[in-house]
């Protein structure tokens, strides 16, 4: 029988750790918290949990870089989850290996989504890649390059197929801006952001209900984009 | 080198020429004696003596005088050619003819200096007025320092202008150093209460004379009083920035407590009656309460996010992150987050698919969107529609946001963009008073324009911006297909 998931909280403030501990154990997963860097990197360690829940404030260093240690030796997925709004925070945590960023304050239900989320890629990672990528009426076959709406093909243009086949295979995270540039395009450090909107714009029209109001290719502002399997 | 000459030329060309008019006239004189009176004689050699007067001063009209003297002596009386005279007559005429000659060009002379004088009066007065016009409304310190330098340029013929000041070093006309010049002067720069700095001129040419020297002074104590009045005007602007930003602070802070205060009133009232065991909440009750404890949250979060943003604009530190966007989908991103809470009014887009992409800082433009709806929600009648519209201009894109809420009083228009500003009494409706002055910074930091309106049935907030980024339209990839 598989223990429940380990989840290692990183935070400052005691009310927050108070809060998301209590919340957490009550969704079946075990807490581990820990208030500085220091002691997030040796838990992270010692312990090997399954996904980090991290705050960018800490006493001792900033979170990004706490951030950038971890990456070092492990894909263990990490949630940021910090009162810093600004876009480009959210772009340097999600460059330095942050899976995740949620600001504060957030919405349990959206984290506890975006955990579930993040436990399911370790799991992937570990096995086989899943090629088929679905979301609600629409799916994306990695494989064959082919994608359904409904069981109807959709005719996409090799570009919008490469766009769209970037973003299904990493469900359900941010892509951001550069990263998804340099995939299609192979822009590096060129911010050619209007060739993003116009083929996001393109794709939606061929694969949302109503373009206008997104449910696959979702919009992280001045961040990047998500493809949503979860509803 | 040759400026010393050409004051001795002067000076030769003046002798030189009333002795030759007078030699000339003496010649004429001398071919019509035959027929002419002693006395007419006499009275013609006036003529000449009057001419080198007016056109050479009182040095060559005595000369003139003089002259005529020995040579109506000389030439006319008898015996001719001689220095001595016979006829008493001939003395008394000679000697009348002596001193009329010299009282009349004394008179001439001095009149003529008078003249002069008064002409050098009138160009210092027209020099001065002329830089004391320039100068004046002048609110910047350097625009007066090459004011005044260009002035004394014009005015004067040196060779170089240098002057200092405490704020800004040096100020010179050209790079010829100071050493090439064979003396310097040093005019001080000066109010009665402040030293402002100093004027340093080169001059190769000649002693000023008192008037220029005076005139430099006087334009020295001109600029001196500009530069003063500048700093009398900057400091005293400071501290009308400074009184206003205590007046902003106060009102703010009354504001926000308000404010703060409520949320937290609803949200301490609901959690302490859920934790206390007096009353068995049924399920409804408990619903009820929590949604107004994550309302009451979100509300606080917002006011803060507002505060923040009214903060960076205040501070000049809101820089916007300009990209090519689409504002088709920033807004259809608002209208998705504000679904949920927008209840009581149905909210319509009125997008054409051809809108041109736009350079916005997304986050930025998401809040103006959001601030606009939630201010149309709050003044428009539950039950209407909120229509955004957008198409392009010329040069822009035309956003608008349309409600049907009461008109505002024209004189009001303008003001709902102010911080604070309100129609109404601020208990009937929440909020800051920030939300319109953060989308107007927001907007002008884009380099647009945002304005209300009263429309027929309601009410309208127009949004223009620039399609260009530093002149440049976005690049469309070739390949895209349109539509």
């Amino acid at each position: 029988m598989d223990k429940d998931p380990l989840i290692l909280v990183v935070d400052d403030e005691p009310q927050i750790l108070r809060a998301l501990k209590t919340i957490l154990s009550s969704s079946r997963f075990r807490v581990l918290t820990a208030t500085t860097g220091e002691q997030a990197l040796a838990l992270a360690a010692a312990e090997q949990p399954d996904v980090i829940i991290l705050d960018l404030t800490l006493p001792d260093m900033d979170g990004i870089s706490v951030c950038e240690q971890i990456r070092e030796w492990t894909r263990t997925p990490i949630i940021v989850l910090s009162v810093r709004d600004s876009e480009s925070d959210k772009v340097a945590a999600l460059d330095k290996g942050a899976d995740d960023y949620l600001t504060k304050p957030f919405n349990i239900q959206e984290l506890l989504a975006r955990i579930r989320v993040a436990l399911r890629h370790s799991t992937q990672s570990i096995g086989n890649k899943e090629t088929l990528i679905q979301s609600g009426a629409l799916s994306v076959d990695l494989a064959r390059h082919v994608t359904l709406m409904n069981g109807n093909e959709v005719k996409l243009t090799s570009t919008e197929f490469k766009l769209l086949s970037y973003l299904a295979a990493n469900p359900d995270r941010v892509l951001t801006h550069q990263a998804i540039l340099t995939h299609v395009w192979g822009f590096e450090e060129s911010s050619h952001l209007e060739y993003l909107r116009v083929y996001i714009g393109q794709l939606r029209k061929k694969i949302e209900l109503d373009p206008d109001n997104p449910k696959i290719l979702i919009t992280d502002p001045g961040v990047g984009y998500r493809f949503k399997t979860y509803d | 080198m040759n400026k010393p000459n050409l004051q001795v030329i002067k000076y030769v060309v003046k002798y030189l020429g009333t002795i030759v008019l007078l030699a000339s006239v003496t010649l004429v004189l001398k071919l019509l004696e035959p027929q002419l009176e002693i006395q007419l004689i006499a009275l013609l050699y006036l003529l000449p003596v009057l001419l080198s007067t007016v056109l050479w001063g009182l040095g060559a009209g005595l000369l003139s005088g003089l002259l005529s003297f020995l040579c109506f002596n000389f030439f006319f009386l008898q015996p001719y050619y001689t220095f001595s005279v016979h006829k008493n007559q001939d003395v008394i005429t000679l000697f009348v003819f002596l001193i009329v000659v010299i009282v009349m060009s004394q008179l001439i002379g001095q009149a003529k200096s008078g003249i002069q004088l008064a002409k050098k009066r009138e160009w210092e007065a027209t020099k001065m007025y002329e830089l004391i016009a320039d100068l004046a409304g002048m609110t910047n310190e350097q625009d007066i320092l090459s004011t005044l330098r260009n002035k004394i340029t014009d005015t004067f013929n040196f060779q170089k202008v240098e002057i200092n000041t405490r704020g800004f070093p040096l100020e010179q006309t050209d790079a010829a150093s100071l050493e090439s010049s064979q003396q310097t002067l040093i005019i001080p720069m000066e109010t009665r209460t402040t030293e402002i700095g100093e004027i340093r001129l080169g001059t190769s040419e000649r002693e000023l004379t008192f008037e220029e020297q005076r005139l430099l002074h006087a334009f020295g104590y001109q600029g001196a009083l500009a530069i003063e009045r500048v700093h009398l005007f900057k400091n005293e602007n400071k501290a009308r920035v400074f009184e206003e930003s205590d007046k902003l602070k106060t009102s703010l802070l009354n504001s926000i407590s308000h404010e703060l205060r409520s949320p937290l009133a609803a949200i301490k009232a609901s959690i302490s009656s859920l934790r206390s065991g007096a009353v068995k909440w049924d399920t409804t009750a408990r619903t009820d309460l929590l949604a107004t404890v994550e309302e009451e949250t979100d509300q606080l979060n917002l006011l803060v996010g507002n505060l923040l943003d009214m903060s960076r604009i205040e501070a000049g530190a809101l820089l916007p992150k300009k990209q090519w966007n689409s504002i088709s989908e920033i807004i259809s991103g608002v209208f998705t987050r504000l679904s949920a809470q927008v209840q009581k009014h149905e909210l319509v887009l009125d997008l054409p698919g051809t809108l041109s992409l736009v350079a916005t800082d997304y986050v930025m433009m998401e809040q103006v969107f959001t601030n606009l709806i939630s201010n149309s929600v709050k003044y428009a009648p539950p039950g209407t529609p909120i229509v955004i519209r957008a198409h392009n201009e010329l040069d822009a894109l035309l956003i608008q946001v349309i409600n049907q809420s009461p008109p505002v009083p024209e004189e009001h228009l303008e003001h709902i963009f102010d911080k604070f500003f309100r129609i109404t009494k601020s208990d009937k409706v929440t909020g800051t008073g920030l939300g319109l002055s953060i989308c107007k910074g927001i907007i002008e930091a884009h380099g647009g324009k945002i304005w209300a309106e009263n429309t027929l049935g309601g009410f309208c907030f127009n949004i223009s911006l620039p399609l260009t980024l530093d002149g440049q339209l976005p690049s469309i990839p070739e390949d895209a297909s349109n539509g």
